[in-house]
């Protein structure tokens, strides 16, 4: 070894201790700590980029689109009771570790909503772009999709909307009613279906292909 | 017949540090280190898949490799990425007049016997790989740098492993 | 943070099979230029008169650690989103005796050997025969050694992690301890050498 390599390796000695030195402050983890862009946040809100509706869903369903990732945020009973077709059963808690890569599309829905809306905030603090909540939440696909009712006063637009939805809620197993006139509220109240006995069991879903990235027996894509 | 170098060897720091940029490189494109045993891996399943396609697919390990059907075994990243390591090694050699058909052995063993030791080397190593999960590329490399804790333990233990028998087979090399 | 590109949806599979190759590339050339298309040279650092194995990996390893360290430090790299090997503490600790082994009787690891066919040592094609040989085997007898195989599951976890100390301390160590082992290397070759 000649002598102006032997100084060129204390060299690179020196510059790996100085740098291992300061390393020691360094915090390379974000950790769940989170950056949030609030105007532009706000602004996604205002123009309603940021969610879907009940029925947008079913019609991507039923499309047999791929291209999404359904969360349902709520809990593993209510999840094995019923789910929309296609969705992955991930708690509130459990959204910042799940396999979900930054430029998928993302739907989430809880019961009502507000916690699909919470998340969603959460999704974008960390980056993700792509992420919808479905408006209204499990409530909607039940009144919209599944048991969607026809007031008795519509007129005949509004009837051929009806046939089209009775056909998907078909698909889904549920059944399209004919309701009363909207002013007997009693009366509406009384006919509405019961949760949990009425919705369609999931043993025969709507044929519809999986998750984009399913779980299981699927080609070891990372790892050496 | 023994190469020898008409080009000096890179100063190993400087050859690590390439190493190294390179490994980072891969942090910061992909999201994922570097790796060899893998592609190893793909291509057994794609050659079982050919001959006896029941059995990989039916096959726990391979079964993995193969994957469900949509894309082709041999369209990996490993697999891709060892062909690049090929393709650069040879650069590397025919620029430096090391690219030459030759056998690496002591003065001491015949060709034959190598041959033998290279083919079960080879065996041994693909053991080691799978059941460590990867090999120095993808473990000793990439989870050095990464201060995977996994890595760490496979790396000492190679290197304990090696000088354990080395010298039951210094005939092979000095 | 922008980064890992891919994860963050730069690009797709297809794009990234292009870049694996060029990684590749990278990869191959510096394990040649290194010295590591050889047999003789990598089986030497376990004779003692050539630790160039050691050098090569430890200065790899402490590039691309102080790298991933600074890029996280400074935001440009999300390092959550880089993919870490699950620890199987058993399976890896015997894997890694066994693979040291074979670097001895076979004087390659899988990496090298693809360094060293593609310039044409006939041993290095042999040894990867042997890998292919040996991956027909294993994946013959892993139903019988699978749980082994997925023991001691620890999940993707770091050093800083178990020992519960900063990752910047122990980054530190590990430069330290890659500085001093090159020097102490250095000296236990011209040891060697001057004995021979």
């Amino acid at each position: 070894m000649n002598l102006r390599q032997f100084t060129l390796n204390r060299k690179l000695a020196l510059l790996a201790v100085a740098l291992g030195t300061l390393a020691l402050l360094a915090q390379p983890h974000r950790g769940p700590f989170v950056k949030l862009d609030s105007r532009e946040l706000a602004a996604v809100v205002e123009a309603e980029v940021d969610h879907v509706t009940a029925p947008e869903l079913a019609a991507w369903i039923v499309e047999g689109r791929a291209d999404y990732r359904l969360i349902d945020l709520r809990t593993a009973e209510e999840y094995a009771a019923y789910h929309i077709p296609t969705a992955e059963n991930v708690p509130l808690t459990g959204l910042a570790d799940y396999p979900l890569l930054r430029n998928e599309k993302i739907v989430l829905y809880s019961v009502g909503g507000i916690h699909s809306a919470q998340a969603w905030m959460l999704l974008r603090a960390q980056g993700y772009e792509a992420v919808y909540f479905v408006l209204g939440g499990f409530d909607a696909w039940q009144d919209e999709v599944l048991f969607p009712t026809l007031p008795a006063d519509a007129d005949a637009q509004a009837r051929a909307q009806f046939e089209r939805a009775a056909q998907v809620a078909k698909f889904f197993g549920g059944e399209a009613r004919i309701g009363v006139a909207p002013e007997a509220g009693q009366a509406a109240a009384a006919t509405a279906p019961a949760v949990a006995s009425e919705l369609p069991k999931l043993t025969a879903p709507p044929p519809m292909p999986g998750p984009a990235t399913p779980v299981a027996k699927k080609k070891k894509k990372e790892g050496c | 017949m023994n190469p020898r170098p008409d080009t000096p060897y890179l100063n190993p720091y400087l050859a690590g540090i390439g190493l190294g940029l390179v490994l980072l490189a891969s942090f910061v494109i992909m999201g994922r280190g570097l790796g060899a045993s893998g592609a190893f891996s793909s291509t057994v399943a794609w050659l079982t898949n050919l001959v006896a396609p029941a059995h990989a697919q039916a096959n726990e390990y391979l079964g993995e490799y193969v994957g469900d059907g949509s894309t082709h075994p041999l369209k990996a990243w490993l697999v891709f990425e060892v062909i690049g390591v090929a393709a650069g090694a040879l650069l590397s050699g025919i620029l430096a007049g090391r690219a030459r058909l030759a056998v690496e052995k002591g003065p001491r063993v015949t060709t034959a016997i190598r041959l033998a030791c290279a083919f079960a080397g080879g065996m041994l190593m693909a053991f080691g790989a799978h059941l460590a999960r990867g090999c120095t590329s993808g473990q000793a490399l990439t989870g050095g740098a990464l201060l995977n804790v996994g890595s760490w333990a496979f790396m000492l233990m190679v290197f304990v492993g090696g000088y354990a028998v080395a010298w039951f087979f210094r005939w092979q090399w000095r | 943070m922008m980064t890992p590109l891919y994860k963050y949806g730069f690009f797709g599979e297809e794009f990234s099979l292009l870049v694996a190759f060029a990684l590749g590339l990278g990869f191959g050339f510096f394990l040649e230029r290194a010295g590591f298309g050889s047999a003789r040279k990598l089986a030497a650092q376990f004779y003692l008169y050539d630790m160039s194995v050691f050098k090569v990996m430890f200065s790899a390893i402490v590039t691309a650690m102080l790298g991933v360290t600074y890029l996280g430090w400074i935001g440009v790299l999300d390092l959550d989103l880089v993919y870490l090997v699950p620890t199987h503490l058993g399976p890896q600790v015997v894997g890694g005796l066994v693979l040291g082994v074979g670097f001895v009787v076979g004087g390659y690891c899988p990496g090298t050997s693809v360094a060293a066919l593609a310039t044409g040592r006939i041993d290095a094609m042999i040894y990867a025969l042997g890998i292919f040989a040996g991956t027909f085997a294993y994946a013959e007898v892993y139903p019988a050694i699978k749980g082994f195989v997925n023991a001691n599951p620890m999940g993707q976890v770091t050093l800083p992690e178990v020992f519960g100390l900063p990752w910047g301390l122990l980054v530190f160590a590990v430069v330290l301890i890659a500085v001093v082992g090159f020097w102490g290397a250095t000296k236990i070759e011209r040891w060697v050498g001057s004995r021979s």
